[in-house]
Parts: C-alpha cells; sequence; structure tokens
C-alpha cells in the first residue's frame, strides 16, 4: 500500500501540474485523475464512477484572473484513491459513494489554500528573478520559471500524498465502522450530488437559448431511459 | 512558421505551454512570459547585453490573459521585438500593444474555454464514462484539445504575420459563433447527464407516476441549485450542506 500511496503522489504531481503551471491539456481533470488513482489502488471503474461525479461539480466556478475554483483535482485523487480501496473491501455501495462525494470537499477547499500559497511564493520568486535581471543577468528568467514550476510540482506530490493517504484510510478504517443501515440511510442524498453537477453545466451554458434546451433533453431522455429499462 | 528562424519560433511555440510556470498575484504571468520570449531575444540582441537586458525588462512587467490565447500576443511581440531590435519601431510600443491586446483576449478565452469547451468536454466525458472509463476520459481529452491545440497554433502564427493580422485573428476566428455552439452542445450534454440520473432514481420507486414526481423533482433541483450558483453560492457550499444533512440523518 505505501507503494501505491507513493505512486499516486508522483503521478497526481504530474497531473497537477497540468492544472496551471503546465501544459493545460485537462489531465488535471477530475474524470483523468480519479481513473489513474482507481487504476493505482486496483479498480481503475471505480476512481472513474467518482470522477465523472467530480467532473462536473466545480465547473461553475472558472479559474478566471486572480480567483482561484475550488482544487477538485485533489477532490478527484481522494475520491479516487478512496473508492477503489472501498470496492475492494467493503464494496462501493450508495452510502460509500456518497461519503466520499462529501468528504471530498475538505480536500477540495485545502487544495485551494495551498494554491494560493504557492502563488504567493512565486511573487517572492518572481521579485527576485526582476532583481537579477536589473543586475544584468538574463539567465535569471529560466532560473525563475524553473524555481515556480518546481514549487507546484512540490505542493502537488505533498497534496496528493496526504488526499491519497486520506483516501485510503477514509475506505480502510472509518466507512467500515459505519454498517451497511447507516450507510443505506447516507445513500439518499446521493441522487442531488450528481444533479448538482448537471447544474453546474447548466450554469455556465446557460442562455436564452440553452435554457429550454437543457430541460427539454432532460425530459426526452429521462423518459426513454425510464421506458426502455421499465419495460425491460 | 517559416523562414530563417523558425527553430527559435519553434522554441517559442513550445515554451508557451510554460506560460503560467510561475504565476503570482503582482506580475501574474510575467516571468512565464519573459521565458518564453528569452530564445527570439537573445537571437534579436546578439552582442548587445544592455539592450537585451532592457527587453527583457519590457517582458517581466504585468501580463495575463487566457493561457491558450496567449500565442497570438507572444508571436506579435516577437514580430515587434524585431522591429525594436532594428531600430524601427519605438520599445514602448510593445507594451501598448500587450496591455491592449490581453484584456480582450483573455475576455474572449475564458468566455470559449471555460464556459463553453470544457463544459462540453466534460459533461461529454461524464457521460461516457458510463459506458466505459477510458472512452469518457478520451472523449473529454480529444474534444478539448483539438479545438485548443488548433487555436494555440493559429494563434500563434498569427501573431508572428504581425499586430494587425493578430488583432484580426480575433475576428477571423468566429469565437464567439463557437462559444454559443459549444455552449448549446453543453447544456445538450448536461440535460442527458440529468435525465440519465433522474431515470436511475426513478427506477428505483418504479411506476410511471412516481417517475413523472421524480423528473420534476430533479428539474426543480437543477433550477434551485443553479439559482445559488447565480447568486455566487459555492459548490462546495451546498456539498458541505449535503454533508451537515448526511451526518444530522445517521445521528
Amino acid at each position: 500500500m505505501i507503494w501505491s500511496i507513493l505512486l499516486a503522489a508522483v503521478l497526481g504531481g504530474i497531473c497537477y501540474l497540468d492544472r496551471t503551471a503546465a501544459f493545460q491539456v485537462m489531465l488535471h481533470r477530475p474524470l483523468v485523475v480519479a481513473s489513474i488513482m482507481g487504476a493505482v489502488f486496483g479498480d481503475l471503474a471505480a476512481g472513474a464512477q467518482v470522477g465523472a461525479v467530480l467532473e462536473l461539480l466545480y465547473l461553475v466556478r472558472l479559474p478566471v484572473g486572480a480567483s482561484i475554483p475550488p482544487d477538485d483535482t485533489g477532490a478527484a485523487v481522494f475520491g479516487g484513491a478512496a473508492a477503489a480501496v472501498a470496492s475492494s473491501s467493503i464494496g462501493l455501495d450508495g452510502g460509500s459513494f456518497t461519503s466520499i462525494l462529501l468528504l471530498s470537499v475538505p480536500c477540495a477547499e485545502l487544495g485551494k489554500l495551498a494554491d494560493r500559497f504557492v502563488r504567493r511564493a512565486n511573487g517572492r520568486i518572481a521579485r527576485l528573478t526582476l532583481e537579477s535581471v536589473e543586475r544584468g543577468d538574463s539567465e535569471a528568467v529560466r532560473h525563475g520559471l524553473l524555481a515556480g514550476l518546481c514549487l507546484f510540482a512540490a505542493s502537488g506530490v505533498a497534496l496528493s500524498l496526504l488526499f491519497a493517504g486520506l483516501g485510503v484510510s477514509l475506505s480502510g478504517v472509518l466507512l467500515p465502522r459505519f454498517g451497511p443501515e447507516s450507510r443505506e440511510q447516507l445513500s439518499a442524498l446521493l441522487p442531488a450530488i450528481p444533479l448538482l453537477g448537471a447544474a453546474s453545466v447548466f450554469s455556465c451554458s446557460r442562455t436564452e437559448k440553452t435554457a429550454p434546451v437543457f430541460y427539454l433533453t432532460m425530459t426526452a431522455v429521462f423518459a426513454a431511459t425510464f421506458l426502455f429499462r421499465w419495460a425491460g | 512558421m517559416g523562414g530563417g528562424v523558425r527553430p527559435v519560433l519553434r522554441k517559442i511555440w513550445l515554451r508557451q505551454f510554460l506560460l503560467q510556470g510561475c504565476w503570482n498575484y503582482e506580475g501574474m504571468q510575467n516571468v512565464g512570459f519573459a521565458y518564453c520570449m528569452l530564445p527570439a531575444l537573445r537571437e534579436q540582441y546578439k552582442g548587445r547585453p544592455e539592450e537585451l537586458i532592457r527587453a527583457l525588462k519590457r517582458h517581466l512587467e504585468f501580463f495575463n490573459t487566457h493561457p491558450a490565447m496567449a500565442g497570438v500576443v507572444l508571436g506579435a511581440s516577437v514580430r515587434l521585438e524585431e522591429r525594436v531590435a532594428e531600430g524601427e519601431a519605438d520599445p514602448r510600443a510593445i507594451g501598448t500593444f500587450k496591455v491592449g491586446l490581453m484584456g480582450s483576449l483573455g475576455a474572449i478565452g475564458d468566455s470559449y474555454f471555460w464556459g463553453a469547451l470544457k463544459p462540453m468536454a466534460a459533461a461529454a466525458g461524464a457521460i461516457l464514462s458510463l459506458v466505459h472509463p477510458l472512452l469518457g476520459i478520451a472523449a473529454l481529452l480529444l474534444l478539448y484539445n483539438v479545438s485548443h491545440l488548433a487555436i494555440r497554433y493559429r494563434g500563434f502564427v498569427a501573431g508572428t504575420e504581425g499586430e494587425e493580422r493578430a488583432a484580426r485573428f480575433l475576428r477571423g476566428e468566429g469565437l464567439a459563433r463557437k462559444t454559443e455552439d459549444r455552449k448549446l452542445v453543453a447544456a445538450i450534454l448536461g440535460g442527458a447527464y440529468a435525465g440519465v440520473i433522474g431515470s436511475r432514481t426513478a427506477l428505483m420507486f418504479g411506476g410511471i407516476a412516481t417517475a413523472a414526481a421524480v423528473l420534476v423533482v430533479a428539474a426543480l433541483l437543477v433550477h434551485l441549485f443553479s439559482t445559488f450558483f447565480r447568486k455566487a453560492v459555492s459548490p462546495s457550499e451546498l456539498l458541505l450542506f449535503l454533508l451537515v444533512v448526511g451526518t444530522l440523518t445517521l445521528w
């Protein structure tokens, strides 16, 4: 398990770099990250299930200007690890699924704080870079960028280590203490969480034209899938 | 990206992926921008170290735009620096050009990439991952990156063709229309996702009348959540509320 957590930290660190510092090719999205974590801890499909829900939850918070959205990458590291471990121990039932999704929120908020800290520290690096350039050292720009990248990477690895460890502990220690009845009660909240994700997509895409399209599609797909499964 | 400066331009194009490597609250993308420009500046000010330092300081000033749109400004800045190095343009024109363009590029980029393309790709990924996780991941990455990488490339090339061509790039790409289209697709996919979730819940109860009630409740919940979002309530706050409700239920 220790090796899995260390591997999760390294892979998580790479995904974290994609979030702000480098590439931005969506390797940091919850669906990707939670699936990777699921694979590392032995169940890719369980990780992907959690990742698919987390993928949509925070879309409405845009990383515009200096605003930092909640850290959905961190939530996915936690959720993917927890889901895979739960699936191989108590089973990924509705109650476990709901608890994992809801308990990923503190991770998302903690990751946001860490991101803010790194960006503040980068301010010092940027000032030192400017001072060195003023003294005639053009290489300082490369060193400054490298220092910033290392800081983002170190923060990503540390957060991934923490969140993967927390995810494993949740599913390995905490969730089994709750009986099936308690988990069954908690699963009543489950449908509300993906609907929050759908509302997030709706809010991002909302215009006069798209609002009726959203509700019409929702009704049509609901009716089609319900009747297909009900009749079948 | 033709001509004798091709290797330098290729270097700059690749370096733009590290534009936010030292993102900070004071200068935002300033260190990243200067890092991207470094290969071109070294070539243009070869044997003129003092001018190289002055040029680097110009690019260490505040800069912030959408990272995928920065290629336009980078390309045009390389072109402008060439003219400054040859004594054909005033160095202050570079700062004016960057400040003039970064705001509008940022607004257009945020609206297209974060407000339309990402929700569309994310919703497609979430739906297809119900079929197979890898299919969902592939859909998410492909839908986003085909457009993302193409705009990065075309924007950079337009920039290297001069500042007027860079400014025309915004109109030529038709991003306003594309934003509307992607938003429409995102709304369809988001609606489909909500429909699937609603029908799964309805199947737990069975019966047409109950199903209709579940659909109405699901639609009302989506509407309620989106109203909260409009009033600047964070998804984290809503999820924490659900966590409290869940804890109270268990208690």
